[in-house]
């Protein structure tokens, strides 16, 4: 067996730089704790100017006063990785992602395929190069030795075990994918080359450091099993049609999508699963394609609901050019938790459930369209409430002061000459902190035609007319 | 956003506006917090009582939260503006059951004085730092001498009025707080209708948070910081208007029917009590033995005390002066506060602890004669002026030193002696800085953290100015923006606030009488320690005496080597007791070879004495004094060295004048030399003085100079001196701000200087070790420390398990003695240099140690029962080097002596420890990677020096060696490279910083101008070993390198990991 280890020494970085904007100018990627904020990786540019992996982020703002920064995430870099795992798949039925910072693959199987090896490599190394990921790539009888040696240099390719012995011989301690514990404490013996781990008494080794370490002695040169997980697919909907000619206009769309979207729901019956959110990418030619997201508030899986919902959605898109082809693809599947059906259902098929009607009054008018009111914590009278997705479940509203039910958009000059005052002035200053600074006394008055209002005047004013701001009922 | 002060709406009911002030009813506040409630206060008493008085109020009540910490600075208030103040505090009892309920207590009487102290002290005392509970129960015996309003919430609960009327009968009111809230005039109605039903009267209050309504936003923004939260999510936590401000007459008058303020005049007439009166604090007298008076007691200490300083018999000189000061103590009756000292530093002689005393009154005869100083006035030439005077109302200033290792023992025994009753220490206001302001308001107004911290690195740590435009914009932030502009507006208010109390260092107040009848104690943050709620200055003003009780490194340095000198040469010296004015001494501070000197070890003082040359203990005096802020933003160290050279004449501006300057040659150098200045030139009175000095010492945070300036210039010039002389003067004055030292001060650290000198150049190897011991402490650390011991021929040798202590030792040396000399002492390493190794293994060592030398490293692990981290410490300092060869080998064979687990069985074939395990070939560190490993272990190395083993690569680079430098011609270029041991910065020395550097033959000093700093700031900052092109200037035995350029070398120390001390 050949076993290829393709390393990604910068993955987290690559797959930001993938989608930034700026990609040539300095940026790193921040990890750690707000108080100990360090650099986890910087890119080339970053490191011209200076910055360095490991660095404080305080160091590194006091030497370089311009750099992007961007948050180290853990799961986009598993992310990334299972993406490589998955292209590497194609290459082989045997891709692992056990070894830190790396994709390795048996090779041996495909060689009939993609090989020999040395065009096989260049093919990887073009694919790699194309998605954009700096890697090395090193090629050795077993996955552990390829692992370590990809790490020396790029290209290596020992197929031989009796090179692979010389190879490995020459690998310093420091680079052999040791703990870092153990690697420190060996080169403080002064123990620099796995050459002389080699020849040490067995035992006096794993006394010192345990058998983990002649463990992966002997793995990395074959003399043991190297167990690990193989890479397999992930639970997804991904469905791409190829349509048969352009179509242009959204109705035609929609036979295709019932398709598409009547799979997917087999999918999550299968699964017995609904989804949350699900994709449709339309794609033109020649041009960028159309995405349309459907997000629910809740998960669904029943088709003609998703169908209705998708619908709504598309008739909103633009489609700015002829469509080729349409791609379905649903990520977000939790569990699916059935809406209570009484045993006499007595409800009529017209009805449906208020959750299910927002859901198409949102589909159809849009996300901003449908909205609940929600009291907001602020002394001034415009800024006490706001719109929410949901109807929030109010606490017991400790509101002492008298407001009235219906506020005016915006205050009006109040005409009318027979207002009687009925209390205050209550005053409120307040808001300077956001440019929208108040100072108003106000009052409950009562007008010549008995009804109340709410007013004000600014503070310290006299003469000025009251400003009429809302009706109590 | 800023509002005009004190406007007002008009009434709801139409009134004759043409109502003047002087028609409004009067007025007193009797709800009104200051900046002592942290959090809550936006305005300091100062503020609130020149507001108060403006609007003609008849009386302000200070009542702060469960707190009278601010009531000192309302008193001082209250004498400037001449309006009367009310103490009292506001208080919210825990619910408990019932619900919560506040109130405003105010003091009567003296004995509600002393209820209010007990309650605030138990409320504190029973809650961690900073906050407090109180219940009803801490209510029932009704609290004599106190007022109680009572704040309704909005229940107004009956029940609670009935419950508080029981206990304050004919002491209630109902306090109504009108702040133009939704319908004030039902409010109102209610509340007179609730205090009508109890048969209480109810009065007009206004539960004051800030002097005027222009703090509104301050208001906000630190309830915002209080609560943890923004400003904009702080909602209706933030109060829904201004109206919490001491408002005008007029518009009290508007809103409160009449009886209601009238009222609050009938409650200021009652509470008569006032913080002028005496609050009958004293002194403790357990410290005098029956039959004695104070001081009859304090005569037969002090004679006592004259026969063991002057077994022959004083001089007439000496006797006169001790008559004097006793007869002063006496008048002043402070004669229990001498015993006090005494008795603190005779217990700390029991214990073995050196201490010293310091301050104006500590330089006595009196204080050298009850051993609190070992200054001799008269053997050390000094004559002090009269240490307390008759007229300077001031009381006695004693602080006292002692090692910083031991200084918990003496603290807990005031604490025994005295009880917690009866000792606390004084409080620190801690305020606002710019830093912490710009990360609290920052904060709140809603920055993210890596933007605070942004803002934070654009002001300087201590700072006490807002933030400056230039800074900002050089910072990513646009000074225009309206954020920005709010935030500077903001931390311009915030400035100097207090946020909270801490402890002080060391001011120890005592008293007879329980502590808690004359202020509240809290909680410090430290477990076991308790602080009163007045800092120094709140003391000083109240008159209470504290003792400092300080730690000093260095003093324990001098007792570790006089220790050692005792016990390797058989001689027993003391601080007293080292042979003055020492020739040889004198001569190694004229070189400048000084490291780890007290006091004069500095780059500039270094620096400073080739040209200053001292030759007797005076000159120490001035050096420890002089090279300073103060003196040096004052422009006197120039016009004094010029004198002292003979390159300017001494002269005086006048025979008055003489007097006071003969001693520095005509120039004012110490605090002490100004008042006298102001007093013999100006005319001011002692009085005057003493107020001279305070402000000195708080102007640059409460400003208040610019009325000396006016007063210092008339007075001088009507004495006849020049405007030029003056205008020095009051320079001085300005610079002395927070850093004026004394002369009583400098005489008593000069005494260490001079004790810590002397050891250094009799007995080396003894101060190496006493210093390596002590650390850390001063400004070098310990290769700086060795390097120095081994170029004045002290032989250094290794951590060794074989040999060495926790502690450093001194051994045997090799050499023989020199002609005549006594035998030369190796310095032996300590285990405390050891990276990461604990204590106690260290003394598990030595003590199997004591029991036979070890036999190899099996026999060292099992007899002191170490771990195998230890093990590897050991072998990584390179101290196994007796037992396991070089480190290499050491450490293969440390690693085999980990406990065995079951687990390892199969390995455990071959017992690794018996001889029988298989050699392996193992290959003995080079000297670069002992080099390296000694730095990362123990800090240092004894065998060759870092750049030493790279000097050949410098020489290619054509960079010279200290010793080359040290002949170099002046005014030439020069490149060099050294390791960076130091970065300092003084803050007086406009940009510059100075550097230390080393190599294998010396060091070298090196200037870094602002302008090369900011141009190369990386290589500036992050330099290991640091290559400099420039120009060498020497002045008078000092040489520097100035830098025009500078480079970084340090990857060609292959990862030696050297520390340097930057800007400490």
């Amino acid at each position: 067996m050949s076993w290829a280890c393709i390393l990604l020494p910068r993955l987290a970085l690559d797959g930001v730089l993938r989608r930034h904007p700026h990609p040539e100018r300095p940026l790193v990627l921040v990890t750690g704790p707000a108080q100990k904020r360090v650099l986890a990786a910087v890119n080339p540019a970053a490191e011209r100017v200076g910055l360095r992996a490991g660095q404080a982020l305080a160091a590194a703002h006091a030497l370089v006063s311009e750099f992007a920064t961007v948050e180290y995430d853990v799961d986009e870099v598993t992310r990334w990785r299972d993406f490589l795992a998955a292209w590497a798949y194609r290459y082989s039925s045997q891709v692992t992602t056990a070894f830190e910072d790396a994709i390795v693959l048996e090779i041996g199987a495909s060689l009939r395929l993609f090989g020999p090896w040395p065009r096989f490599e260049r093919q990887l190394h073009e694919d790699l190069d194309a998605l954009g990921f700096s890697h090395r790539i090193a090629l050795a009888p077993n996955p552990r030795a390829a692992w370590v040696l990809a790490g020396m240099h790029d290209g290596l390719a020992l197929a031989q075990p009796s090179t692979l012995a010389t190879a490995l011989n020459r690998v310093p301690v420091s680079q052999a994918r040791l703990d870092a514990k153990t690697a420190r404490a060996l080169h403080a013996m002064g123990l620099r080359r796995l050459g002389q781990l080699f020849v040490a008494p067995r035992a006096s080794l794993a006394q010192r450091f345990g058998m983990g370490l002649l463990q992966h002695l002997d793995r990395m040169r074959g003399d043991a099993p190297d167990p690990f997980d193989l890479y397999r697919p992930p639970d997804r909907f991904d469905l791409r049609l190829e349509l048969p000619y352009d179509i242009e206009h959204s109705q035609a769309l929609l036979f295709p999508m019932r398709r598409a979207i009547a799979d997917l729901g087999a999918f999550l019956a299968g699964r017995d699963g609904g989804v949350q959110r699900f994709v449709l990418h339309l794609e033109h030619e020649g041009h960028p394609n159309t995405e349309i997201a459907v997000g629910m508030l809740s998960a669904e899986r029943e088709p003609s609901l998703l169908f209705d919902l998708a619908r709504g959605r598309l008739e909103q898109a633009r489609i700015p050019a002829p469509v080729r082809g349409l791609r379905l693809v649903a990520e977000e599947l939790p569990p699916f938790v059935p809406a209570g059906r009484e045993l006499f259902d007595e409800r009529s098929s017209q009805s449906m459930p208020w959750s299910t009607l927002r859901e198409r009054l949102r589909a159809r008018l849009g996300d901003d369209a449908v909205y609940a009111l929600a009291p907001a914590d602020d002394h001034r009278p415009e800024q006490a409430w706001r719109r929410t997705s949901l109807p929030v479940a109010t606490k017991s509203p400790v509101e002492a002061a008298p407001r009235p039910t219906w506020l005016l958009q915006r205050p009006i000059p109040l005409r009318d000459g027979g207002s009687r005052i009925v209390a205050g002035p209550e005053r409120v200053e307040s808001g300077w902190w956001d440019g929208g600074d108040v100072r108003r006394d106000y009052y409950v008055l009562e007008t010549g035609s008995g009804q109340r209002a709410w007013a004000y005047r600014g503070v310290g004013e006299i003469d000025t007319p009251f400003m009429l701001h809302g009706w109590f009922a | 956003m800023r509002n005009s002060i004190g406007d007002h709406s008009p009434p709801p009911q139409p009134s004759p506006a043409a109502r003047g002030r002087e028609h409004a009813p009067d007025y007193a506040e009797l709800h009104c917090l200051s900046d002592f409630s942290f959090g809550r206060g936006a305005s300091n008493a100062a503020e609130l009582f020149e507001r108060a008085q403006r609007q003609g109020y008849t009386a302000l009540a200070i009542t702060d939260e469960c707190s009278l910490a601010g009531i000192v600075r309302g008193l001082e208030a209250s004498r400037a503006t001449g309006l009367r103040m009310i103490v009292g505090s506001e208080v919210t009892l825990d619910a408990d059951g019932d619900s919560p309920l506040k109130l405003v207590l105010l003091v009567e009487t003296r004995e509600g004085y002393s209820n209010l102290c007990k309650l605030i002290t138990r409320g504190r005392r029973r809650s961690s730092k900073g906050e407090y509970r109180l219940t009803r129960e801490d209510l029932v015996d009704g609290l004599p001498g106190l007022l109680a309003l009572w704040i309704p919430d909005a229940r107004m609960s009956r029940q609670d009025g009935a419950w508080l009327k029981r206990h304050f009968d004919g002491r209630l009111w109902l306090a109504v707080e009108l702040h133009r809230g939704p319908d004030d005039a039902r409010r109102l109605q209610e509340l007179e209708a609730l205090a009508a039903s109890l048969g209480i009267p109810a009065v007009a209050s206004g539960d004051v948070h800030m002097h005027a309504r222009s703090r509104r936003a301050l208001q906000d923004t630190m309830t915002a910081i209080r609560h943890r939260t923004t400003i904009a999510s702080a909602g209706k936590r933030l109060f829904p208007n201004g109206e919490r401000h001491l408002r005008t007459r007029r518009a009290l008058s508007a809103i409160h029917p009449r009886h209601l303020l009238d009222e609050t005049l009938r409650i200021a007439e009652r509470c008569r009590f006032s913080l002028d009166t005496d609050l009958g604090y004293e002194y403790p007298h357990e410290l005098v033995p029956d039959g004695h008076t104070p001081q009859s007691w304090l005569r037969e200490l002090v004679e006592r005390g004259v026969r063991e300083r002057w077994p022959e018999g004083e001089s007439m000189e000496a006797r006169e002066l001790i008559e004097k000061e006793l007869a002063l103590i006496h008048r002043k009756q402070y004669e229990p506060y001498f015993l006090t000292v005494h008795d603190i530093v005779r217990h700390a002689k029991s214990l073995d602890i050196l201490c010293q005393g310091r301050g104006s009154a500590a330089n006595s005869v009196v204080c050298y004669t009850l051993g609190v100083t070992s200054i001799d006035p008269a053997r050390m030439g000094l004559l002090f002026e009269r240490f307390l005077s008759d007229e300077r109302n001031e009381p006695p200033d004693i602080d006292i030193d002692f090692e910083h290792e031991r200084r918990e023992e003496i603290i807990q025994y005031i604490y025994e002696r005295y009880g917690r009753d009866r000792a606390a220490i004084a409080a620190t206001v801690i305020r606002y800085r710019t830093r912490s302001a710009v990360r609290d308001v920052g904060r709140v107004l809603g920055l993210p953290e890596d933007q605070l911290a942004q803002l934070s690195r654009s002001t300087s740590a201590w700072s006490t100015d807002t933030p400056t435009s230039e800074r900002l914009r050089e910072y990513g932030f646009d000074p225009d923006s309206p954020l920005i502009r709010r935030l500077v507006m903001l931390v311009g208010e915030l400035l100097g606030k207090p946020r909270h109390l801490s402890q002080h260092v060391g001011g120890f107040v005592i008293s007879e009488h329980p502590l808690h009848t004359l202020v509240p104690v809290e909680n410090a943050a430290m477990d076991e320690r308790t602080i009163i709620q007045w800092d120094k200055d709140d003391l000083d003003t109240m008159k209470l005496l504290k003792v400092d009780v300080l730690a000093l490194g260095m003093l324990t340095c001098v007792r570790k080597a006089l220790d050692l000198v005792r016990r390797h040469r058989g001689r027993d010296y003391t601080m007293a007791t080292l042979p003055p004015e020492d020739p040889a001494t004198y001569r190694m501070i004229q070189r400048g070879e000084v490291i780890g000197v007290f006091q004069i070890e500095s780059r500039a003082q270094m620096a400073m004495l080739p040209r200053l040359k001292p030759e007797c203990f005076y000159d120490l005096v001035i050096e420890v004094a002089i090279v300073r802020p103060g003196p040096i933003q004052g422009g006197m160290i120039h016009p004094y060295l010029r004198r002292r050279q003979g390159l300017e004449p001494v002269d005086y501006p006048s025979d008055a004048l003489r007097e006071v300057l003969k001693r520095t040659l005509g120039v004012p150098l110490f605090q002490e030399q100004v008042m006298r200045i102001a007093m013999v030139a100006a005319d001011y009175s002692p009085g005057d003085a003493d107020r001279l000095r305070r402000d000195m010492a708080a102007w640059k945070r409460r400003g208040g100079l610019e009325s000396h300036r006016d007063k210092l210039f008339a007075g001088m010039r009507k004495n006849g001196y020049d405007e030029a002389f003056a205008e020095r003067i009051f320079e001085q004055i300005k610079g002395f701000g927070d850093y004026g030292f004394p002369e009583s001060h400098a005489a008593s650290f000069a005494l260490v200087t001079y004790a810590s000198s002397w050891i250094k150049c009799h007995e080396p190897a003894a101060f190496s070790c006493a210093l390596l011991n002590s650390l850390p402490m001063g400004f070098y650390l310990p290769p700086q420390l060795v390097a120095d011991a081994r170029r004045h021929g002290i032989e250094v040798r290794p951590v060794d398990v074989r040999y060495s202590d926790w502690d450093c030792t001194l051994e045997a040396g090799t050499e023989d003695a020199g002609e005549g000399g006594e035998p030369p002492l190796a310095l032996r390493l300590g285990m405390r240099l050891i990276n990461g190794l604990q204590q106690k293994v260290a003394e598990r060592i030595s003590a199997a140690r004591a029991s036979g030398a070890f036999l190899e490293l099996d026999d060292l692990v099992a007899r002191a029962d170490l771990d195998r981290g230890s093990v590897d410490r050991l072998a990584e300092a390179g101290a196994l080097r007796g037992l396991a060869g070089h480190r290499h080998r050491a450490r293969w064979q440390s690693a085999a002596t980990e406990k065995q687990l079951p687990l390892f069985a199969a390995a455990n074939a071959v017992d690794a420890r018996s001889a029988s395990e298989p050699r392996i070939a193992i290959p003995p560190p080079s000297a670069s990677e002992d080099t390296r490993a000694d730095y990362a272990s123990i800090g240092l190395t004894l065998g060759a020096h870092p750049v030493g083993l790279i000097r050949r690569a410098l020489q290619q680079r054509r960079y010279r060696s200290a010793r080359e430098l040290a002949q170099w011609p002046d005014k030439r270029n020069a490149r060099y490279a050294g390791l960076v041991i130091l970065r300092q910065r003084p803050q007086t020395a406009s940009g510059v910083t100075f550097m230390t550097l080393e190599d294998e033959t010396g060091m070298v000093n090196v200037v870094v101008w602002a302008q090369v700093a900011e141009r190369q700031r990386r290589v500036f900052l992050e330099s290991q070993l640091l290559a400099v092109e420039g120009r060498m200037e020497s002045a008078e035995g000092s040489q520097h390198l100035i830098a025009t350029r500078l480079e970084d070398l340090s990857s060609l120390l292959g990862g030696v990991a050297t520390v340097s001390r930057d800007f400490r």
